[in-house]
């Protein structure tokens, strides 16, 4: 884990001007570096910026300061369009498009990123089977699951085979259950992918299950208040890791942090 | 990980034929009722003739209905098929600057309140008395519904749909066509069904009032000589022309708008 991947340098985020008196600083001072395969896990309070944060990431916003490294090459303030296909976006509320099936959904991507040919198409396949949905290739969304529509969501954001996967809250809008069942699922997809994952939550439990490096945010305007780094092996991260010890001490100590920053 | 099978979802795309099946018994309630309601009663045949005198009348009497039939059924399909993409075309131009929605909305909501028959005085003195003219009066009759309609569905797409587009690098044309277009499309359909029913209100209105040809024109005729029951038949067939358009508009969009519930 040595391969540096991306690196934000100073980023800030604000909205408006000072001048009409709307000025909003949402991202203070942002600065990080992430290696390859790492499992970054960003944690937070309810509207403390982070996902304003994952959009600069993802391409969707610009940063109104600072600057972002790709590969050791300096990209600016906003991921230009030819450094996309590098990320994978998967958003809180699944965002499937409904007139597409599941499907049509990954391949709305490949057609955006102009990827065509038989070796994308298996990889359609290939993706939906990783989320355990290849038997609902031709299925629309309204016919799924809130749990099944954010597989696909994953599987969508995966498809364009991208080198850092960012996921946006995406177990935000599902029941306590399928919650708990997708965390397990997308360690697995982290395991079998060996991607460079950024995602951001608010449930401990969630982070220091999926992590190897937490980074808490402060409320807006957001800082990085602390970085944790979480040295569970990878073997001991299952179902039992609520008996682990190393883990109640994380949970503890990163509990006081986030009742600290409220 | 278990891989998930598909539940046997319900075969719900088969047809029901209790949809079809109740409409025709009301149909046939109302056919009786009204029959046995006018006998009964002794009702004139210039305030409403029984169903089965106006069906005899206007079969025997089709032979001069059918040119008006078919001029009319001619200007409301052909006005009503420009109007289509004249409507989307236009909703498509103006949903590309915001300027552009704030300024026409108005304006297009103007036209389709205001009544195009207003007009063919003003377009006789223009264009001349040739009936082929009325066409234009459908067209500016339902263009501005289904662009409103359309606009509408353009202007209202959620910002997530668009953040997708933007983190995957859409094109401006590909976030047109394979997100905003798509996101439309029910609406787009709500516009084009209103544009059956404005084209078939334009068709016949502008008939009212140019007179010498169509339906309209042969409702008046019919009634002047009274001949009630023809004239009853006239209305019929007017509103069988707008049903069929709108059947045949809503049989498409349940082909293509799949994902609705």
């Amino acid at each position: 884990m040595q391969n540096k991947v991306f690196s934000v340098k100073n980023i800030a985020k604000s909205f408006g001007s000072e001048k009409e008196h709307n000025y909003i600083e949402v991202i203070r001072d942002i600065s990080m570096d992430i290696d390859e395969k790492e499992f970054i896990v960003i944690l937070g309070n309810s509207g403390c910026g982070k996902s304003t944060f994952l959009k600069i990431l993802g391409g969707i916003d610009s940063a109104t300061k600072g600057s972002m490294e790709l590969y050791g090459k300096n990209i600016g303030r906003q991921i230009p369009r030819n450094a996309l296909k590098h990320f994978g976006f998967v958003f809180q509320s699944n965002n499937l498009l409904p007139w597409r099936t599941a499907e049509g959904n990954l391949r709305f991507n490949l057609n955006t990123m102009k990827l065509k040919g038989p070796e994308w198409e298996k990889r359609i396949d290939e993706m939906l089977d990783i989320v355990g949905l290849l038997d609902y290739k031709k299925v629309y969304p309204h016919e799924l699951s809130g749990g099944m529509k954010q597989r696909v969501g994953i599987a969508r954001a995966l498809v364009h085979d991208p080198d850092i996967l960012i996921l946006d809250q995406p177990l935000g809008a599902l029941d306590a259950i399928t919650r708990k069942m997708l965390s397990y699922e997308i360690l697995n997809i982290w395991k079998k992918t060996q991607k460079t994952i950024i995602m951001v939550t608010n449930n401990v439990d969630e982070a220091i299950l999926l992590a190897n490096r937490i980074f808490v945010f402060s409320n807006k305007p957001a800082v990085i208040t602390h970085e944790i780094r979480v040295d569970i092996p990878v073997e001991q991260r299952n179902h039992e890791i609520a008996n682990n010890q190393r883990f109640n001490e994380l949970r503890e100590q990163i509990n006081e942090i986030v009742r600290a920053t409220l | 990980m278990a891989q998930s099978t598909p539940v046997r979802r319900t075969p719900k795309k088969e047809r029901d034929p209790k949809r079809i099946i109740a409409p025709l018994v009301v149909l046939a309630v109302l056919y009786i009722g009204l029959e046995i309601f006018l006998r009964v009663f002794n009702v004139a045949a210039y305030v409403m003739p029984t169903p089965t005198h106006i069906i005899q009348a206007t079969i025997s009497s089709f032979h001069i209905i059918l040119p008006d039939f078919l001029f009319t059924l001619k200007i409301i399909c052909v006005g009503f098929c420009i109007a289509i993409p004249a409507g989307i075309l236009l909703a498509a131009l103006f949903s590309q600057f915001d300027i552009l929605v704030k300024a026409m909305q108005p304006v297009v909501i103007w036209l389709v309140i205001t009544p195009m028959i207003t007009l063919i005085p003003l377009m006789t003195l223009w264009l001349g008395t040739d009936p082929n003219l009325r066409v234009i009066i459908v067209i500016i009759q339902a263009t501005p519904i289904i662009c409103l309609n359309t606009l509408n569905g353009f202007t209202h797409v959620e910002r997530e749909k668009l953040e997708l587009a933007r983190s995957v690098g859409a094109s401006k044309l590909q976030t047109f066509v394979s997100i905003i277009f798509m996101n439309a499309l029910p609406q787009v359909f709500t516009g084009i069904k209103l544009g059956c029913i404005f084209s078939t209100i334009g068709a016949v209105s502008a008939d009212f009032v140019s007179r010498g040809q169509g339906l309209g024109d042969r409702i008046i005729k019919f009634t002047k000589y009274s001949n009630f029951e023809e004239s009853y038949g006239c209305i019929i067939l007017i509103a069988l022309i707008g049903i069929t358009l709108y059947t045949v508009v809503e049989m498409i969009e349940k082909r293509i708008v799949l994902w609705k519930k």
